[in-house]
């Protein structure tokens, strides 16, 4: 192989892998959806307002509210020290439930309430509805996002 | 206490476990002292690992049917309720199970490799078993010790918790078998490699032996990852089969470097080149194969922090990986100088140039999914942030790349060798080129807008005019040669290349598959409402009439089961009848969708909620989602005719 054909190859090569990483870096950062507590959501600066988050917590006893003939619904979320209210309109996932943990993914806006459109429940191998709802309340940022999915 | 038939198969893997050691020794020593003998009695440790292995299966399940309480495993994944079938299948619902079945498929193939090649590859046994038994000595010293699915509990459980609901399901039975399979599978490459690369006969022998085997599991862990899509499309209710669930990915990653190893094997088959870079690849595409089944069954997934519950076993995990590719990357590194390629690359315009890109691809489609996989992880352990990578990610990054091989498909096949002409190019793609554009217009002015769509329908277009292209030629060529028809000459062109004929079927199975994901997730219909008994919904041209809500009980649940007529027009199609279930032991509630198929698309309604006036109902049409499994079937068919090819067809 010529040098200049040799030249031609890696160019080419180092465009395709270029290319594919812009791609991937440029819609990593877009991507990316940080997790919180209600806690830190109520300090959340500025910057975070409107801004796709989540947030796992436990639903508040007593607090959920459906709106008759529509598919929205009230609820408040805890950790324990704070406590934010949440809209949210969509289809809950089956273990969604007052008293359960349950994590949310929405923004929250200058008018002190969190918008979603998705709540996500436990999705994996070992079942353990009591466990979950300890998570809820003691452990929301530690222990069960990552197998959480959409339901 | 009586005797437990369960302590038999802990005794069994404990045998096993030793035996390992001696399947490591044995093969050393032989290679050492030149004596035949010692490699013998590897064979036999091998030979006797399986049968034990078997043993301990064996007698796991038989507890299982026995419900056998005092084993905590079986405790924790199984219930008294639990119909017979799940019963069994449960011994692989959990991390304890799945290592056992992942040593003893490991056992399963390493004993039929030994048996099968030890008369035609003397030299590369003791390698193979030495390879193996380390593989089976790591698995079984962490089953021994840190993740027993034979340890008891006195007393025994009255009754056991219960295998997760959605996991209670046919494909999911199947699912995990199949995958482990596909991961093991490509042990027996990755142990030929090493034994090339240890032994220092780094010719392309080692390629060629194992190609069956990599082509088996291959074909098992596609197999084993569309039937977890299939689960996912009807037993998760969602109406997807694919979410970029870190689960998921783990069984993509060693998917998509092992595909682009069975490419480029290719290429070292035929031109002696990439040597170096195959060795990388399988070595890569065993090392995500453990990967894979470490952090879908470890629990890492759900927390770094899971790790620190259990450490000594997630540190295990660790090292174990860390030694496996320490090793395996550290000698080609070292044998690297010895494995330069005397041949060059002539042109980039050739079939050789090709395959580099579809490498390339592979590999920056493994390392996207890598990255949105492991980044949470990484930020998780340094920074204490909990973050996710959303499915937008992959769905940006690996629609491009997904194209970019499709059309690279296209192209492989039928550009020559060395240095494409510019007649050659002329002639097998100028018209193929124009199909291509052709089905863009044709979609453009259809009015399909979606750049998606467009983008693949044309790749798709022009990928199987060249297929056909293909196909006829040869078929005309040897119709006219043996004077016979063209179906006979079709069969003549088949069975003069079957090999190569295969995989252009395995490509257009690709191609049907492709076309079901664009058209069930671009053009997918979706409504969501609250329905009470006798309200009417109007879905695309269907009529959903919500006639009544019932109870219903099986064997280990009770449901309220809505009863949803469909109508179009004036004609009725089905009546479709999705539940809402609560299983009893467990009161986990789970949807279950009711589908119905109508012109290789899908109706799929769920009950999501049921309220006292009613019900929520989710409806969709998925258009020609079955061409996503019926491509995934015709791929399948490819890899068979290439499976069980009569031997010695020319190339």
């Amino acid at each position: 192989m010529s040098k200049g054909k040799k030249i031609g190859l890696i160019i080419s090569i180092v465009a395709v892998l270029g290319g594919l990483g812009y791609l991937a870096y440029g819609n990593f950062g877009q991507n990316l959806v940080y997790f919180f507590t209600p806690s830190e959501v109520m300090a959340f600066a500025p910057d975070y307002y409107g801004k796709k988050v989540r947030v796992g917590g436990m639903v508040v006893k007593h607090s959920l509210k459906v709106e008759p003939g529509s598919r929205e619904m009230t609820f408040e979320l805890t950790d324990g020290a704070a406590t934010i209210p949440v809209s949210f309109m969509g289809i809950p996932p089956d273990l969604f439930k007052e008293g359960q943990g349950a994590v949310v993914e929405g923004y929250w806006d200058q008018g002190r309430r969190f918008h979603s459109n998705m709540i996500m429940a436990k999705h994996s191998e070992d079942y353990m509805p009591i466990k979950l709802k300890q998570a809820g309340v003691e452990m929301p940022k530690k222990d069960f996002l990552r197998t959480l999915r959409p339901q | 206490m009586t005797f437990d038939l369960v302590e038999v198969g802990h005794v069994a893997v404990i045998l096993a476990f030793m035996l390992s050691l001696v399947g490591i020794v044995a093969p050393l020593l032989g290679l050492k002292s030149r004596n035949g003998a010692w490699i013998v009695l590897g064979r036999q440790a091998v030979t006797l690992i399986f049968l034990l292995l078997a043993i301990a299966m064996g007698t796991l399940i038989y507890s299982y049917l026995a419900r056998d309480f005092s084993v905590k495993y079986i405790a924790a994944t199984s219930n008294s309720k639990l119909p017979l079938f799940y019963t069994v299948a449960a011994l692989w619902g959990g991390h304890e199970g799945s290592l056992l079945l992942w040593v003893f498929i490991l056992s399963a193939f390493c004993t039929t490799a030994v048996w099968l090649h030890w008369r035609t590859q003397p030299a590369t046994i003791p390698y193979l078993i030495l390879v193996e038994s380390a593989l089976m000595f790591g698995f079984l010293a962490l089953i021994i010790f840190l993740s027993n699915p034979f340890e008891r509990m006195i007393p025994a459980a009255p009754d056991g918790k219960d295998l997760n609901p959605l996991l209670q399901d046919p494909a999911m039975v199947m699912h995990p078998p199949m995958l482990y399979m596909g991961y093991v599978g490509f042990s027996i490459p990755f142990a030929f490699a090493m034994a090339s690369l240890f032994s220092g006969r780094l010719g392309e022998e080692w390629l060629k032996v194992t190609q069956r085997w990599t082509i088996f599991a291959w074909l098992a862990l596609t197999t084993g990852i569309l039937m977890g899509g299939y689960w996912a499309y009807y037993e998760l209710g969602w109406g997807g089969y694919w979410g970029w669930d870190p689960v998921e990915n783990a069984s993509f990653m060693p998917w998509l470097v092992g595909t682009a190893f069975l490419h480029s094997a290719m290429v070292q088959e035929k031109r002696k080149m990439f040597k170096v870079w195959n060795l990388f690849l399988i070595i890569m595409t065993f090392s995500l194969s453990l990967i894979g089944t470490f952090l879908v069954r470890s629990g890492v997934l759900t927390s770094v922090h899971s790790f620190a519950t259990d450490p000594g076993r997630g540190v295990y995990i660790l090292l174990f990986l860390a030694t496996v590719m320490s090793v395996a990357f550290g000698t080609l590194i070292a044998r690297s100088p010895k494995l330069r390629s005397p041949i060059q690359l002539d042109s980039i315009v050739s079939r050789e140039s090709v395959f580099l890109f579809n490498n390339l691809f592979f590999l920056v489609a493994m390392f996207t999914v890598f990255l949105g996989t492991l980044y949470p992880l990484i930020i998780e352990t340094l920074r204490n942030d909990k973050v996710t990578v959303g499915p937008p990610y992959y769905n940006a990054v690996f629609m491009p790349i997904a194209l970019g091989l499709v059309f690279l498909m296209g192209i492989g096949p039928s550009i020559a060798w060395r240095k494409a002409s510019l007649e050659n190019l002329r002639k097998n793609f100028l018209i193929p080129l124009f199909v291509g554009l052709g089905f863009l217009a044709v979609a453009a002015i259809a009015g399909i807008r979606s750049p998606l769509a467009l983008g693949g329908l044309a790749v798709v277009g022009f990928v199987a005019s060249t297929i056909t292209f293909d196909f006829g030629r040869l078929t005309a060529f040897w119709a006219a040669r043996q004077r016979v028809n063209l179906a006979a000459g079709f069969l003549t062109a088949f069975a003069k290349n079957q090999r190569r004929w295969a995989g252009l079927v395995t490509h257009f199975g690709v191609l049907i598959l492709i076309i079901g994901i664009i058209s069930s997730t671009i053009y997918q219909t979706e409504k969501v409402v609250s329905m009470q008994v006798g309200d009417q919904l109007q879905l695309g041209p269907y009529t959903l009439l919500f006639k009544e809500i019932r109870s219903v009980t099986g064997s280990n649940w009770t449901a309220q089961e809505g009863v949803v007529e469909v109508t179009r027009g004036d004609r009725f199609v089905t009546e479709l009848r999705p539940q809402k279930r609560i299983y009893d032991v467990s009161m986990t509630p789970t949807t279950e969708a009711a589908i119905h198929t109508i012109n290789m698309g899908q109706l799929f309604v769920t009950m999501p909620e049921v309220t006292p006036a009613g019900a929520t109902i989710r409806a969709l049409i998925n258009p020609l989602v079955l061409w996503v499994w019926g491509g995934g079937a015709i791929m399948g068919i490819g890899v068979l005719l290439n499976l069980f090819r009569p031997k010695r067809d020319g190339t």
